[in-house]
C-alpha cells in the first residue's frame, strides 16, 4: 500500500526558520538518517523538500488558455514543506513512519511533534476512465 | 529545474465532482490523460499521483514516547491536497503553461473547470539557486 506524508508546516510569509547553525544540522541528519533506514527496509518510493512559498505561484488558465499567475497568498495559508511517498504493509506503519518524522529534533534538539498529513496514494485510474 | 504542480481541492469540492457525469468525468480524466501523454513525449515528465479521499486522510504527530498519535477529523473548509505532477521543464513559465492546461481540464458539459494549481519548485540540495 502506497501512502504519501505531508508536511504542511510552513507559512507565507516565513522566510528560512532562524535557527541555530547546529539545530538545523541536527534537524537535517534526522531527516537523512530517517530515509537511509526506509531506503534500507524497502519502503522508500520517494522524498522531497520544496521550496518556500515566497517562489510559489497559483495558476489558472485564462480563457485562451494562457495561464494567469497569482503570487500572493494570505499569511495563515498552510504550505507543504516536504513530503515522502512510502510503500507499506499496513496503514499503522504509516502512522509509525509519521510519527517518526514528526518527531524531528527543532531548536535546542527538542522534538517539533509537528502534524503529518498521512493519505493513502490512489493507482491510476481503471482503464474504462481513459 | 523540478517543478510540482499541486491540485487541492476542499471536501465540498469532493463531494460536487461525485455528482459530475460519467461522460463529464471521461472528458476530465481524457485531457489530464492527453497532458500526462504529451509530458512523458517532451520528456518533461517526472511523475503523477492522485490521492485517496479526504475521508481516509489523518493527521498524524509523535507523542513523547515517539507513539503515533492520528486524528482524523478536518473541518469542512480544509484546502486537501487532490493529486500532484511532477515535470522537469527549461522555464518556470513552462511549468506554469502546463498548469495552465491542467488548470483547463473541462468539468461538468465540458466547461473548463479553471482550478487554481499551486506551482512550486524543489528545494536545491547542494545546488547553486541559479541553478
Amino acid at each position: 500500500m502506497k501512502y504519501i506524508l505531508m508536511m504542511n508546516t510552513m507559512r507565507a510569509g516565513h522566510g528560512v526558520p532562524r535557527w541555530p547553525q547546529k539545530d538545523l544540522q541536527a534537524h537535517i541528519a534526522f531527516m537523512m538518517n530517517l530515509n537511509q533506514g526506509l531506503r534500507e527496509s524497502g519502503e522508500l518510493v520517494s522524498a522531497e523538500g520544496l521550496s518556500f512559498p515566497e517562489q510559489a505561484k497559483l495558476v489558472r488558465a485564462g480563457k485562451d488558455g494562457v495561464p494567469i499567475t497569482d503570487g500572493v497568498f494570505p499569511e495563515s495559508k498552510e504550505f507543504l514543506a516536504g513530503f515522502w511517498i512510502i510503500d507499506v504493509d499496513s496503514p499503522e506503519r504509516a502512522y509509525a513512519i509519521a510519527a517518526k518524522a514528526s518527531a524531528a529534533p527543532g531548536p535546542g534538539g527538542a522534538p517539533l511533534n509537528m502534524p503529518i498529513e498521512v493519505r493513502p496514494v490512489m493507482n491510476a485510474p481503471p482503464p474504462e476512465m481513459l | 529545474m523540478k517543478y510540482i504542480l499541486l491540485m487541492s481541492g476542499t471536501k465540498t469540492g469532493v463531494d460536487t465532482y461525485h455528482s459530475w457525469s460519467q461522460k463529464d468525468i471521461d472528458t476530465h480524466m481524457a485531457v489530464l490523460t492527453s497532458v500526462a501523454k504529451e509530458l512523458t513525449e517532451s520528456g518533461e515528465f517526472v511523475a503523477t499521483q492522485g490521492l485517496s479521499e479526504p475521508a481516509e486522510a489523518k493527521v498524524v504527530r509523535g507523542e513523547k514516547n515517539g507513539m503515533p498519535v492520528t486524528d482524523g477529523i478536518f473541518p469542512e473548509s480544509k484546502e486537501f491536497l487532490l493529486g500532484y505532477w511532477i515535470v522537469d521543464v527549461a522555464t518556470p513559465e513552462r511549468a506554469y503553461a502546463v498548469a495552465a492546461k491542467i488548470s483547463a481540464a473541462p468539468g461538468p458539459g465540458g466547461v473548463p473547470t479553471n482550478m487554481a494549481i499551486e506551482v512550486r519548485r524543489f528545494a536545491a540540495h547542494g545546488q547553486s539557486k541559479s541553478e
